[in-house]
């Protein structure tokens, strides 16, 4: 085995690799040698696969099961030792029978043949018949029969014929009828409760059309009634415009005449307070007024602080002369009384001098006078002019200092007066 | 026997292989346990079963009382699409009956619906926008859509949605709506698109139209816009309309737009005289009320009314014409009556 094996290997290498290669069986091989010592050298019979009884072919599906040829069924064994017994018994039969008869002639077969009346059969053997029992494999239990209790009591037969019992034509229209009736009568409800349904819908419509034409009506009506409203109100508003502008002319008219009237003086009295506050003035009076009398003013002043000035001077010479005079009296009574004729020339030129002076002053006497008294007073004063001219020169010229602003003062006053 | 109530018995479209529903009066409650399931099947079964159950409108109350209105609002949010679609007819049975509107009314169903407005799958939002119209069928539910501030949405949609059954659906609602108040829908500017609908090529979408445009005219507002648009020359093209319907909805239209001045003068200009005059001889008495109505209102301008100082016996002669219902021809008489009355006015 071996060996061949290893021969097989060798010849096919490329191919397939087995563990044990494919080969043929012998078939009928002994399973049990019959000696120890038999050897294995007889011939090998091989058997064909395709015609081995082991080996099953076809479809297995509905395999019947038959006996194996290696295995003994008992059934074929039974059959088999019941046929050996009766081989058995045939040659026992046999045996027993030859030596009784001679064999028969050639051509000839004894036959044994009853010679009574009666025939009878021979036969030691009693007729056997075998009977075997098998239950089928796998069958189920069929189930139990219906048990049909023994029938007792007595037969009785009966016939009906047509026409009998009952007329089917007959009998049945009521029961058709219930049951057409009834279907019919559903149906008939279903009819009419869709029927409604769509009369109902019908009539929602029509009453439907009716109220839009209804209220299409009402809509034109109002539409109507809104445009009329609109008008009578335009035309109300117009008028109520027209009747106020009227009413506004007319009050406008009686205020314009009454404003007339009432401002009809107003422009006179206006004036003439305007005029009495001075508001009206003459330009050439004004500008006198304005620009020349203060110049007036200031030119009085001016001269009349010339002669005050002029008088203090005066005052001044007086009084040195006067201090002069002292002096050189209290000198002149400490040394001698000549400086007195010294003085007199001085003293009249000093006179003549306050004379000038005197006489300017009384020409600005005389000018302030005649504008400080009346015209009344004029002829007066050119009395008093001569006569008591020193006197009046001595106190005025005294007073003068003090009294010169109060003169200016009472004549700017009574300037401002006048 | 036939009883005149609905009948207790299930209706026949139950398919009993898919479902099988408890007996008697356990079948509500177990539903609504069943709507509650985790598993997928076991709600696509139990809102079919409720889609059956819900034609009778004792269930649709019990079933208020019960609670299954707040499962069927959670499970609109659900993901399977099929769930969604089932559970938007079912709502959609329900508000076909005056209790099932309540339960809508009661548990704010409308709010959890117009989440699914942009629902991808179409059958959902068909379902949707049945269910919507009937609820705006009494004006409770008109008002309650008009208050969750649903026109909006429903406007755009309107625009948006390519399929005419959507669009003749939307319209429906609308149309509804827009009688309880249009202040919303006119401030979601409704009126041109609405004039684009007006040409649209199938006739019902035109008749919708024309009349959403009628209740939006009835409002003042609604007038003014309706001017502002320039609808009334395509008002009056849609007076010649070869569609009975259509036509009365757009004399309707013109009706209450001529009622202010600015539509009077522009139906003049339009020359809506001549088909409105046609339209007196339609064999619809609703066109007939219409277009009397709309002559009235245009003979109350001086150049209408001299257009139509010709036509008074016209008017005369509908005044004593017979109708087989009374308040009809009461109507259309007084109709006749006032328009007479309105052209021969002497100012």
């Amino acid at each position: 085995m071996a060996s061949t094996l290893t021969d097989s290997t060798s010849r096919a290498p490329g191919t397939y690799t087995y563990t044990s290669r494919p080969r043929a069986l012998p078939c009928q091989r002994r399973r049990y040698r019959d000696s120890l010592t038999q050897p294995d050298e007889e011939p090998m019979h091989y058997g064909n696969i395709m015609y081995d009884r082991r080996v099953i072919r076809g479809n297995t599906y509905a395999l019947q099961t038959g006996p194996l040829p290696g295995q003994p069924d008992a059934l074929e064994l039974q059959r088999q030792r019941e046929a050996k017994k009766r081989a058995l018994a045939r040659k026992r039969a046999q045996e027993q029978l030859r030596p009784q008869t001679p064999e028969p002639v050639e051509g000839r077969k004894h036959v044994d043949v009853q010679t009574e009346l009666y025939l009878e059969e021979i036969a030691d053997r009693i007729i056997e018949v075998d009977m075997e029992c098998q239950t089928d494999a796998f069958l189920d239990r069929p189930p139990t029969p219906l048990f049909i209790p023994a029938k007792t009591g007595k037969d009785v037969a009966t016939q009906i014929l047509e026409g009998e019992l009952f007329d089917f034509d007959l009998e049945v229209t009521p029961v058709l009828e219930v049951l057409v009736g009834k279907t019919i009568e559903q149906s008939l409800l279903e009819v009419m409760e869709e029927e409604e349904l769509a009369n109902l819908r019908a009539s929602q419509r029509e009453y439907e059309e009716l109220r839009n034409s209804e209220r299409a009506e009402v809509q034109r009506l109002e539409e109507q009634e809104r445009r009329h409203r609109e008008e009578k109100e335009r035309r109300k508003k117009q008028q109520w415009e027209i009747a106020h502008k009227h009413n506004e002319t007319s009050q406008k008219i009686a205020a314009r005449a009454f404003a007339q009237r009432y401002l009809a003086d107003l422009l006179p009295s206006v004036f003439g307070s305007l005029r009495d506050s001075g508001y009206f003035y003459d330009p050439i009076e004004r500008d006198i007024e304005i620009g020349f009398l203060p110049w007036l003013m200031n030119e009085v002043e001016k001269t009349m602080e010339y002669s005050m000035v002029g008088r203090t001077v005066l005052d001044m010479l007086i009084r040195e002369v006067v201090e002069n005079r002292l002096y050189m009296y209290e000198h002149q009574r400490d040394s001698h009384p000549s400086p007195e004729p010294e003085v007199e020339p001085h003293g009249p030129e000093a006179m003549r001098e306050s004379l000038g002076a005197s006489e300017f002053l009384e020409q600005s006497m005389s000018q302030t006078q005649g504008l400080l008294l009346d015209r009344d007073d004029l002829q007066r004063t050119t009395y008093d002019e001569s006569s008591s001219q020193e006197r009046k020169l001595m106190e005025q010229s005294e007073l003068l200092g003090q009294d010169e602003e109060t003169a200016r003062r009472e004549s700017l006053g009574k300037e401002e007066l006048s | 026997m036939a009883q005149s109530g609905n009948s207790m018995e299930l209706s026949t479209n139950i398919n009993a292989a898919q479902v099988t529903t408890a007996y008697g009066h356990r079948a509500l409650p177990k539903l609504n346990e069943e709507l509650q399931s985790e598993d997928l099947q076991t709600r696509q079964k139990a809102l079919m079963a409720l889609c059956d159950l819900m034609h009778d409108p004792e269930h649709i109350y019990k079933a208020m009382n019960i609670g299954c209105m707040e499962n069927l609002k959670a499970l609109l949010k659900d993901r399977n699409s099929m769930v969604r679609i089932k559970t938007t007819e079912v709502l959609h049975i329900v508000a076909s009956h005056s209790v099932g509107r309540f339960a809508f009314l009661e548990h704010n169903i409308v709010l959890a619906l117009s989440f699914l407005l942009n629902d991808p799958s179409p059958v959902c939002r068909r379902n949707l926008y049945k269910a919507y119209m009937q609820l705006v069928q009494v004006p409770r539910g008109a008002e309650e859509i008009i208050s969750k501030g649903l026109i909006f949405p429903l406007v755009r949609k309107l625009q948006g949605e390519a399929e005419e059954e959507f669009q003749e659906l939307i319209l429906d609602t609308l149309v509804l709506c827009l009688r309880e108040d249009a202040t919303e829908a006119l401030n979601s500017n409704v009126v041109p698109i609405l004039k684009q609908k007006l040409i649209s090529t199938n006739e019902n979408i035109r008749s919708k139209a024309a009349r959403a445009l009628l209740n939006v005219s009835i409002s003042r507002v609604g007038k003014k816009q309706v001017c502002q648009f320039d609808v009334i020359p395509i008002l009056v093209h849609l007076l010649k309309d070869p569609v009975e319907h259509v036509r009365s909805n757009a004399a309707g239209a013109l009706m209450f737009a001529t009622v202010i001045t600015e539509g009077k003068y522009a139906a003049l200009e339009a020359e809506a005289i001549g088909p409105l005059l046609e339209l007196l001889h339609s064999p619809m008495t609703v066109a007939r009320l219409n277009a009397t109505k709309a002559l009235t209102m245009l003979a109350e301008a001086p150049e209408g009314r001299k257009v139509l100082q010709v036509h008074v016996p016209t008017f005369r002669a509908m005044e004593v014409e017979p109708h087989e219902k009374p308040h009809m021809a009461e109507a259309l008489q007084r109709a006749a009556r006032i328009a007479v009355s309105v052209i021969e006015f002497k100012p």
